[in-house]
């Protein structure tokens, strides 16, 4: 049996009015006394489930309405239509109960007292959770060095670095071992080795406390490392909710053969096999990459093997954006 | 109350205390305007009584009451007037409470203890400023009797809490507006003019006079001056008791009303 789901939304709208302002100094004269307005629908009729400890990928354009929808999940902002339920409750009533049980995580805000040390954020958040000492203590230590942070908690946040913080905002979301998760944009900004940490860390929150994270990114590898499952979201409406595998499947047309050759082949030849990417020969190193058609691609691989001196051969799914893009691409169309 | 909700809160005032004192100078700076504003009116009043005879009165205050009333207002308004919540139309506006929105704590508890902490910061200083403005000009204050003194605490108390009605009054302007900084500038505009801080009101003719009082700003320092210097009459006081808690009463409900919708409209910009 399936377990019964944790976040669940129906047909959840949120529309602004926004204020469409006529360009040029006459337009600004002219508001004055008439402005026009627009109404911007920002999340229109989006209905998912999601069930304890699954980590569910958000994945949209700017403005698509993932960050609105995690607001209204949160909150924080009250939806025009549609009444979302997370852990039982309504979000927008703000009970303390509801609140104690969940974090929103912004990679580009911070709820870190700036002008003060990490560490102080962490003593109030103790008692506005009201986190018993020893749960604090444990809790603490253990994110601590998960994120290797001991150093700099005691630092003016001002003066940490992108990564450092978002580390330490982890920490100040996370001490009251929140069972839900919205996760908007954490890897923003930071390197690849900062990235890789956090997501690690994402992962292994997820697996000891079971926790269900909501994840919005822009950078695939956060999605395809941590979540199995994706929602895709466009102009404020849901284009797809299933397995990220399921994407690759309904919207990747091509594979990728990469080959490497022990002696110089022509571009002609390759190109009878499908649509020729990238080849090189400089005397010394031959090699091409091929884009055939998925289910080919294996009788492709074969004939190319038996035809030409290859060394090596490898065939891979295309990157996850741009089959992303793909997606958009379609429903644009 | 439970004793953890005692010691979040309790937290809370503690670290925009230490968040306070982060920029000495800029708290220096802030103080030494507000100890100047009140140097330089009590300048101008003992220069004003200096050429006239000891007994002569202006505007019916003799030089004794006069220094005495500048000398109350100027601490009163210290306590009144500052507070910290200035840039809460921003904060509403720039998305800044989002923090507070989604943590098991009331938004108003919190900007009490915010408003608060800046008031006890405000009110250490005051204290040596009190000292050194009583060294300088010297002025006769004669403490009232007890239950005046008493009367005098909670219509200062009062003030404080009119005074926080409405800074949440526009602070609200922030859920539908970016530009707050006008309405604001206005208001402390008509602030300084009539809530005594220069000189006391009821040196104006009559009919401003009568204008003045059905605004809340004559309630926000003025009234408890004229208390503390015994200058009203039982039924005044009766009046003005009235009048101060029904101004409190009248911006508590709307606040709490404004809030309520705007909270329905708030987009949590830039969050």
């Amino acid at each position: 049996m399936s377990k019964p789901p944790i976040i669940s939304i129906t047909n959840l709208k949120k529309h602004f009015k926004v204020y469409k302002k006529k360009p040029g100094l006459w337009g600004s004269i002219q508001s004055l006394w008439h402005r026009e307005y627009e109404v911007v629908k920002a999340v229109d009729g989006i209905s998912f489930d999601i069930a304890e400890g699954e980590i569910v990928g958000f994945i949209g354009m700017n403005g698509a309405g993932k960050t609105t929808t995690l607001k209204m999940l949160s909150g924080l902002l009250y939806p025009t239509e549609g009444q979302p339920s997370v852990l039982g409750y309504n979000p927008w009533e703000r009970k303390a109960s509801f609140q104690k049980q969940f974090a929103l995580v912004m990679g580009q805000k911070n709820q870190l007292w700036w002008d003060l040390p990490a560490v102080e954020t962490f003593y109030l958040n103790k008692a506005i959770y009201e986190i018993p000492d020893e749960q604090f203590e444990k809790t603490l230590k253990k994110l601590v060095k998960l994120l290797d942070v001991e150093d700099i908690i005691r630092i003016q946040v001002r003066k940490l670095s992108l990564g450092q913080r978002m580390k330490c905002e982890l920490i100040a979301a996370l001490l009251h071992n929140p069972k839900v998760l919205f996760l908007d944009e954490p890897t923003i900004g930071l390197d690849v080795v900062m990235q890789k940490t956090l997501r690690d860390f994402i992962k292994a929150y997820n697996k000891e406390f079971g926790a269900t994270i909501i994840l919005t990114s822009h950078y695939m590898d956060d999605v395809k490392e941590l979540c199995e499952r994706a929602i895709i979201i466009d102009h404020g409406k849901k284009i797809f909710d299933g397995k990220l595998q399921d994407i690759i499947d309904k919207y990747a047309r091509n594979k990728k053969l990469s080959l490497v050759f022990s002696e110089p082949v022509t571009k002609k030849d390759l190109q009878a096999f499908g649509d020729l990417k990238e080849f090189s020969d400089d005397g010394s190193h031959y090699t091409a990459t091929l884009l055939v058609a998925r289910k080919k691609a294996t009788a492709v691989a074969a004939q190319v093997l038996s035809k030409f001196p290859v060394v090596d051969v490898t065939i891979e799914e295309p990157p996850i954006e741009a089959i992303i893009r793909e997606v958009f691409s379609k429903e644009g169309s | 109350m439970k004793t953890t909700t005692i010691k979040k809160y309790w937290a809370l005032l503690t670290i925009s205390w230490e968040n306070g004192l982060v920029y000495r100078m800029s708290v220096f700076m802030w103080r030494l305007r507000r100890f100047l504003a009140a140097v330089m009116a009590l300048t101008i009043w003992s220069t004003i009584y200096t050429s006239a005879a000891p007994e002569a009165t202006t505007f019916g205050y003799a030089q004794s009451d006069m220094i005495s009333y500048i000398f109350l207002i100027s601490i009163l308004q210290s306590l009144v007037l500052a507070t910290a919540l200035n840039g809460l139309a921003q904060d509403v506006y720039s998305g800044a409470i989002s923090n507070q929105l989604l943590k098991p704590l009331s938004l108003t508890v919190y900007l009490i203890m915010q408003d608060l902490a800046d008031k006890l910061k405000n009110a250490s200083a005051l204290l040596f400023e009190i000292i050194a403005l009583f060294l300088i000009f010297k002025p006769v204050v004669h403490l009232p009797d007890l239950p005046t003194l008493g009367i005098f605490i909670v219509w200062t108390l009062a003030a404080i809490v009119l005074n926080f009605c409405i800074s949440l009054l526009f602070g609200s302007l922030g859920f539908w507006s970016p530009e707050t900084w006008a309405p604001r500038f206005l208001f402390y505009t008509l602030l300084q003019f009539t809530a005594g801080q220069l000189f006391p009101l009821d040196v104006l003719p009559t009919i401003f006079q009568k204008v003045m009082y059905a605004t809340p700003f004559p309630y926000l320092s003025f009234v408890q001056t004229q208390l503390f210097l015994q200058k009203l009459t039982l039924s005044e006081i009766q009046l003005h008791s009235m009048v101060l808690l029904g101004w409190v009463a009248v911006l508590a409900f709307l606040a709490q009303g404004i809030w309520k919708r705007g909270l329905r409209d708030y987009d949590a910009a830039g969050r």
